[in-house]
């Protein structure tokens, strides 16, 4: 199983952009109002950071996935407890994408449908591209959704330049303070920082040719993409109705109306979100399974699909409210990027450049 | 044996991703175009739904006995919009249908009630249109307006956005009411319609809305005092100014295309003094007058003569407004937020009382771009 570099550069995207664009930009601008796309910014150097930190530990370690490297640093035991927070975030997270994504179809297109079926259907479908073809195929589908759903995006925001209001996002940088924007730029940078998922993925990578650059560029770009949603929602909305609007993008496509002709094109993003949402599901059944398989010592890691598969589901039937999906996403920020994507990072770079300098002597 | 179970997996998908079951004919639906609001004489809230009759429409036929109406009229009474919609339901053999709603009408009684208790509904429900223009009935019921038959369209309510483009306006569509509602210093202004036995329905300027006071009515403006006030929020796109001019007093008019405004506040110790100007350019349409735009001097005569009857009447508006109305309705709130955000903290709490005693200075100027097809008048 091999990925390309450009492979690597629309699966971070694709899966990234999916989410932020959905679900950040109301709560950004909710605390930073119309400054809400200078915290987009902020949170696009921090993801850069974490992205480039992760970057850093995995390519030391080239060919091993990160349950991998961390046995053969820290030891069997305690090289295994250190994964398990990643195993309960990356299930968490799907759960979660899972159900926002089944009660955002029951509640625009099929109210009539068991938000159950939806479950089952996408993951079924997960579940047949990640057990048939692993991160190749994963990759080669975020190739090809990844610069559908960017351009859907670009095109969005094109067909809104006649709704814009230029008054919505003056005046800049004085109604609220920075600490604010600083506070806002903290939840879109917990989901950019989901990056950390290289640590497993640079693992299968099949050249390390200019890799830093791509994986970097992807995160850039990401960020620029949301932040350029969040601008159009506040020139759109402005900032008191665009805080109010619980899936504000998707507000912003409903606002489409070109001379009475162009309009309801939001049955055609959600289409293209769907892609997304489906290479999000995939890509993290793919990653649990995988490094559940090597911490398990199983051979066939497709085995574990039959494990993580259900275990999403139930996580994500599991959920009671909307509320809970807060809890998620506050737990999200509070506690897996600083375990996950930070310390153990920063503890598994210790170990190696010291263990490095001891070999030396 | 995995083709087998690949194929029946195939077949689940097929037969479950169609959405069967979740399938509703179009001729199960019942489609609301327009839908009027309207608080009856015991305050209770009433709903005029019209609704598209598709049989009515499809035929070219104007004459003949099978002529059917295109549409008809339900209303009913109800704790909220969609309390009135079951009650509405009760008349209809097909099932309500709310994403296709061009138009929403407040009755003269619901607007000074105060709308904003009813604004939620139109977002917050994923089945419902937010792309729908917003009226009031000024001197009426939105029922009475919502019944009269178009001349053009089969639907009353698909042409009232149109003929807002046909006046010079940009449509004021249900966002825009939203956005203004929560707005920092911009009061809705609102196009108001009224209901006319003879003719149907005329345009009768705006109503203005109080959003700091629960969208409460205000007052009106005039057909001629909206079109100022447009131009002055960037509202108004084309516009027709007719003068009197010369001696004798006779009549020319000028088709002004394109409208630039442009609102600058002056701090001067820590009090705002507003300058307004508004600039247009445009041809003359139509010249009674002995005097001839291609001379320079006539030229001068008239461009002056225009901007001094735009600004006399601008002038007229901004005195209404500080003083009648006593309400910010050219978004001079807003102004001061962007160009001064430290002083409208400090502002914003009693910009009411502020608002009356602003020193506002109107200019306006008026050019000509193009004389028309004669000289001096035939």
């Amino acid at each position: 199983m091999k990925l390309t570099g450009s492979q690597i550069f629309w699966t971070l995207s694709t899966v990234e952009v999916v989410m932020a664009v959905w679900l950040r930009v109301s709560p950004a601008i909710e605390t930073a109002k119309q400054d809400a796309w200078m915290s987009m910014i902020i949170a696009g150097a921090i993801g850069l950071a974490i992205t480039y930190l992760v970057m850093h530990v995995s390519l030391l370690h080239p060919g091993e996935t990160l349950t991998q490297f961390s046995r053969k640093l820290l030891g069997g035991w305690i090289g295994r407890i250190v994964i398990l927070p990643y195993f309960v975030a990356w299930l968490l997270l799907s759960g979660d994408v899972l159900r926002s994504f089944a009660d955002f179809i029951h509640l625009t297109i099929l109210d009539r449908t068991p938000i159950w079926i939806l479950m089952v259907m996408i993951m079924a479908l997960a579940v047949y591209l990640t057990g048939f073809s692993g991160i190749t195929g994963i990759g080669r589908f975020c190739e090809l959704a990844g610069p559908v759903t960017f351009i859907a995006l670009i095109l969005t925001f094109l067909l809104n330049i006649t709704n814009t209001k230029l008054h919505h996002i003056l005046p800049i940088a004085s109604d609220t303070s920075w600490q604010e924007v600083f506070k806002a730029s903290l939840s879109p940078a917990s989901f950019f920082g989901e990056s950390f998922m290289l640590l497993v993925l640079l693992a299968f990578i099949s050249s390390n040719k200019k890799i830093y650059v791509k994986t970097l560029s992807s995160i850039a770009f990401t960020a620029i993409m949301v932040m350029l949603a969040t601008v159009m929602v506040l020139l759109v909305f402005g900032p008191y109705v665009g805080m109010e609007l619980r899936f504000s993008y998707f507000m912003l496509v409903r606002s489409i109306n070109i001379l009475n002709f162009i309009q309801n094109v939001d049955v055609l993003v959600i289409f293209i979100w769907i892609f997304g949402v489906f290479a999000k599901i995939s890509l993290y059944l793919f990653i649990t399974s995988y490094e559940m398989a090597q911490w398990l010592q199983v051979k066939n890691w497709k085995k574990l699909l039959w494990f993580c598969a259900p275990a999403i589901f139930i996580i994500a039937l599991l959920i009671p409210n909307e509320e809970t999906i807060i809890v998620l996403q506050k737990l999200w920020e509070r506690i897996v990027i600083p375990v996950c994507a930070i310390s153990i990072p920063l503890i598994l770079w210790m170990m190696t450049v010291m263990k490095r300098k001891l070999a030396e002597h | 044996m995995k083709k087998i179970l690949l194929i029946f997996c195939l077949m689940l998908l097929s037969a479950s991703s169609t959405g069967c079951w979740n399938l509703k004919e179009p001729n199960q639906r019942a489609f609301i175009i327009g839908v009027g609001i309207d608080m009856t004489e015991d305050k209770e809230l009433e709903i005029s739904s019209e609704i598209a009759v598709p049989a009515g429409l499809g035929s070219s036929q104007v004459t003949g006995a099978g002529k059917k109406n295109t549409f008809t009229v339900v209303s009913a009474k109800g704790k909220d919009f969609m309390d009135a919609g079951q009650h509405m339901q009760a008349e209809l053999s097909r099932s309500l249908f709310y994403a296709h709603r061009q138009t929403i009408l407040i009755g003269q009684h619901m607007a000074e009630e105060g709308v904003d208790r009813y604004l939620d509904m139109v977002v917050r429900n994923p089945k419902s249109e937010i792309r729908s223009v917003v009226l009031v009935v000024k001197g009426g019921t939105a029922k009475e307006v919502i019944k009269a038959e178009p001349t053009f369209d089969p639907f009353i309510s698909t042409t009232l956005g149109s003929q807002q483009n046909a006046l010079g306006m940009k449509p004021y569509y249900f966002r825009m009411l939203l956005c203004d509602a929560y707005s920092e210093g911009t009061q809705p202004i609102v196009p108001a319609i009224t209901a006319d036995p003879a003719r149907g329905y005329v345009y009768t300027g705006s109503a203005i809305l109080n959003k700091d006071h629960g969208l409460k009515l205000v007052g009106f403006l005039d057909p001629e005092e909206s079109m100022y006030d447009n131009w002055m929020m960037g509202k108004q796109k084309k516009l027709t100014f007719t003068t009197q001019i010369g001696k004798e007093n006779k009549m020319i008019s000028l088709a002004v295309q394109s409208l630039k405004h442009r609102t600058h506040i002056k701090m001067v110790k820590n009090k705002p003094q507003i300058y307004i100007s508004l600039h247009g350019t445009g041809s003359i349409v139509e010249n009674n007058s002995p005097l001839d735009p291609s001379k320079d001097d006539d030229l001068k005569t008239i461009q002056t003569r225009l901007s001094q009857e735009a600004e006399e009447k601008v002038r007229k508006l901004v005195d209404k407004a500080q003083h009648q109305y006593k309400i910010d309705i050219f978004g001079i709130g807003e102004h001061v937020h962007r160009q001064h955000p430290e002083v409208w903290k400090t502002l914003k709490p009693h910009w009411h009382e502020t608002f009356p005693e602003l020193p506002i200075t109107v200019s306006v100027h008026l050019r000509y771009r193009d004389p028309g097809q004669t000289n001096s008048s035939l």
